[in-house]
C-alpha cells in the first residue's frame, strides 16, 4: 500500500502560459519504516509533491494512490479523511496556530476528525508528551510562548490525528542548531519506536544524511535520483545534482587529501567523532 | 482564490502598459465620468454612443494584450447585481410602447413547488455548467416562465408588462455598469502599484494647499493595494495548512464551517499584524520618514503618446456632452 504516484503530473495555471511543477513522477513510498528525504532547489517542486500526498493538490495527470485511494478521486468520492491519515507539517506551522489554550489547538484536528470532547484531549496529551510540551503550559495561549515551542505544538497538533505516514516540509527551517536537533530526535523517534514512514524535506544536507534512509533528488519537476543516502553520496556524477556534501563527508575528504586519513563515509557527527579518535590511537 | 482580479498587475510591453500613470488615471477618470454623462434614457442616441463607449473600451482591452476573459471575469462578482437592476428596470418602467405581455403570473402553490424544485436543481447542476454566468441568467428566466405557466391552486398573481423603454433602460445600465467594470479593473491590469501610487499622488497634489497629506494617503493606497495579492498567498497557505489538520471547507456543515472560519481568519489577522509590523521596520530603516522631502528613482515624461492619449479621452468626453446639450 503506501503511497504511489504512477506518471504523475501537475500544472499550475498561469495568466498566458501553464507552468509544469511536476511531470513523470514516479515513486512508491511504503506504509511503514521508511524515512525519505526529498532534495532539490528552490522551485523544483517538492512542495508540489508532497501535496500530492494528502490530497491537497490533486494530479492534472497520472494517478496517485494514497493508501488505496485513488487521486483524481471519482465524482462523490470524500477524500478528507486521507489528511488524518497522512500528516503533512507545512513550512512555518506555527502560523497555522488560532486557539486560545494549547492543548485546544492541538485538540482541533482530532475533533475535525470525529473524535469526541475526551478521545481528542487524550490524544492531544499524548502528543503533547511526544514533542515535550509540559502539562503546566497546557492553559497558556499559544502566541505568548517562543518560536521553537510553536513549532512543537504545530507539530504536536499533526501528530495527534495519529497519521500514518508523517510529511514534512522544511520543519526545521528557521530554528536554532538546538531546536533543530531536538525536534528531529522527535521525528526519529517516532521511526525507530512506532515505525512510522516518514517524508522530509530539507535543505539542510547534514539533517539529510543524518537522519534519512534513502534520498529522493528533483530538478525542474523531475525525479532525477531515488535511491539510499549511501549510493548518492558516492553516486559518480554527484556534481550533476548540484548538491553540497554533508559537512562529516566534507571533513573525510579534507583529511584524506591533506593527511592521507583512509576515506571512510560517516554520516554524523557522532559516528565521525569516534571514527575520528579510533583513527587517532592507531 | 485566483478569481480575485483586483489590485492583479499582468506584465506586458503594450502602449497602455507604457503610457504615463497620470495620463492613464486622468484618463480613466475621464472616461469614467463620460460614461455616467451619458443620460439614463430610452431614446437611440445613448443607447447607441453607450455602445460605441463599450467598443472602444473592449478595443482598449484587446490592444493592451490583457486577455479579454481576464478582464470579464472581474464581473463575475456583481453579475448578480447586474441581473437585479436589469430585472427592476424591466418591470418597473411603463412607458413607450408595450413590447410583450401583458403575462399574467400566479404565484401558486404549483408554481412555488416548481421554483423550488427547480432551484435544487440549478444548485446541483451548476457545477458541470461551463458557461455558468448564462445558466445563471437561464435559470432566472426559468424561475418567472414557471410563474406564468403554473396558474394551479392560486395564491395570488400580478401581471408584467414589457416597454420598449424598459427593455432599453435596462440594457443601458447593463451596458454602463460592464463598461466601468472593464475600465477600472484595465487601469490595475495594466499599471503597478509603484506607477499608480505615483499618479495618485500627483493628481491630488492641488489638495496639498489645504494640508491635506497627500503622499501619505497616495503611499497607503499603493501598500494596501500591494498587499491584496500577498495576503491571498497567505490566505491559501493557511487554507491548505488548516486542510490538512481536518478542515474540509467543502464537505462541512454549517456549524463546523463557523468554527472553520475562525481557523482561517486568526492566522491571517495575526501574519498581517507581523507583516505589517515587518514592513514598516524595513521602511524606518531605509529612511522613510513620514512627509520627509522623497525623490524617484524614475522620471516621467509626458511624450507625445500620452498628450494625444488625453486628447481623445476628452475628445469623447465633449462629444458625450455635445450630444447631451443638444
Amino acid at each position: 500500500m503506501g503511497i504511489q504516484f504512477k506518471d504523475v503530473g501537475y500544472q499550475y495555471k498561469g495568466i498566458k502560459v501553464n507552468y509544469d511543477a511536476l511531470s513523470g513522477v514516479n515513486l512508491n513510498i511504503a506504509e511503514a519504516d521508511e524515512f525519505v528525504a526529498i532534495i532539490g532547489h528552490t522551485g523544483s517542486g517538492k512542495s508540489t509533491l508532497v501535496q500530492h500526498m494528502n490530497a491537497l493538490l490533486l494530479p492534472t495527470q497520472g494517478e496517485v494512490n494514497v493508501l488505496g485511494q485513488i487521486l483524481p478521486p471519482r465524482k462523490k468520492e470524500k477524500i478528507n479523511h486521507l489528511r488524518q491519515k497522512v500528516g503533512l507539517v507545512f513550512q512555518f506551522p506555527e502560523y497555522q496556530l488560532f486557539e486560545e489554550t494549547i492543548i485546544k489547538d492541538i485538540m482541533f484536528g482530532p475533533k475535525n476528525f470525529k473524535s469526541t470532547e475526551e478521545e481528542a484531549l487524550e490524544k492531544a496529551k499524548k502528543a503533547a508528551t511526544i514533542v515535550g510540551i509540559l502539562p503546566e503550559l497546557y492553559e497558556q495561549s499559544p502566541f505568548r510562548i517562543s518560536g521553537g515551542q510553536m513549532r512543537r505544538v504545530a507539530v504536536a497538533g499533526i501528530l495527534a490525528m495519529e497519521p500514518k505516514i508523517l510529511v514534512l516540509d522544511e520543519p526545521t527551517r528557521g530554528l536554532d542548531p538546538k531546536g533543530r536537533k531536538d525536534l528531529m530526535k522527535i521525528f526519529k523517534d517516532l521511526h525507530e519506536i512506532e515505525h512510522k514512514s516518514i517524508v522530509l524535506i530539507s535543505h539542510d544536507m547534514d539533517i539529510v544524511s543524518e537522519y534519512a534512509k534513502r534520498v529522493i533528488v528533483m530538478d525542474k519537476g523531475h525525479i532525477v535520483f531515488d535511491g539510499k543516502k549511501e549510493d548518492l553520496f558516492e553516486h559518480p556524477n554527484f556534481e550533476s545534482f548540484h548538491l553540497e556534501l554533508p559537512t562529516p563527508l566534507k571533513i573525510l575528504k579534507h583529511l584524506e587529501k591533506e593527511i592521507g586519513l583512509p576515506y571512510e563515509p560517516k554520516y554524523d557527527f557522532d559516528s565521525l567523532l569516534s571514527y575520528l579518535k579510533e583513527a587517532n590511537h592507531e | 482564490m485566483n478569481n480575485v482580479t483586483i489590485g492583479q498587475y499582468i506584465a506586458g510591453d503594450s502602449w497602455l502598459h507604457k503610457l504615463d500613470p497620470r495620463i492613464k488615471l486622468f484618463s480613466l477618470v475621464i472616461l469614467l465620468v463620460a460614461t455616467f454623462l451619458i443620460p439614463v434614457s430610452s431614446d437611440l442616441t445613448p443607447l447607441f454612443s453607450m455602445i460605441v463607449l463599450l467598443v472602444l473600451v473592449i478595443g482598449l482591452t484587446i490592444s493592451s494584450k490583457v486577455p479579454l476573459k481576464k478582464v470579464l471575469n472581474g464581473l463575475k462578482p456583481i453579475v448578480f447585481l447586474l441581473t437585479f437592476t436589469f430585472v427592476i428596470q424591466l418591470f418597473y418602467v411603463k412607458t413607450g410602447q408595450m413590447v410583450a405581455g401583458p403575462f399574467d403570473m400566479y404565484i401558486s402553490v404549483t408554481s412555488i413547488a416548481a421554483i423550488i424544485l427547480f432551484l435544487v436543481f440549478y444548485n446541483f447542476t451548476k457545477k458541470y455548467i461551463k458557461f455558468r454566468i448564462l445558466y445563471f441568467f437561464l435559470a432566472v428566466f426559468i424561475v418567472f416562465f414557471l410563474q406564468a405557466i403554473l396558474p394551479y391552486v392560486e395564491l395570488t398573481s400580478y401581471t408584467i408588462e414589457i416597454y420598449d423603454q424598459g427593455l432599453l433602460r435596462a440594457g443601458f445600465i447593463f451596458l454602463r455598469i460592464t463598461n466601468v467594470i472593464i475600465l477600472t479593473s484595465l487601469l490595475t491590469f495594466t499599471t503597478m502599484t509603484t506607477d499608480l501610487n505615483y499618479g495618485i499622488e500627483a493628481l491630488l497634489k492641488p489638495l496639498k494647499i489645504v494640508k491635506v497629506p497627500v503622499d501619505m494617503i497616495a503611499m497607503m493606497l499603493s501598500l494596501t493595494l500591494r498587499y491584496i495579492p500577498t495576503l491571498l498567498i497567505e490566505t491559501e497557505k493557511i487554507m491548505k495548512a488548516q486542510a490538512s489538520r481536518g478542515v474540509d471547507f467543502k464537505e462541512s456543515t454549517f456549524k463546523e464551517k463557523i468554527s472553520q472560519i475562525i481557523s482561517l481568519l486568526i492566522p491571517v489577522f495575526v501574519i498581517s499584524f507581523k507583516r505589517s509590523e515587518d514592513l514598516g521596520n524595513a521602511m524606518e530603516v531605509r529612511g522613510y520618514v513620514i512627509g520627509a522631502k522623497r525623490t524617484r528613482i524614475d522620471e516621467y515624461i509626458i511624450s507625445l503618446k500620452d498628450i494625444l492619449t488625453i486628447i481623445i479621452a476628452t475628445l469623447v468626453l465633449a462629444l458625450v456632452i455635445y450630444l447631451r446639450v443638444i
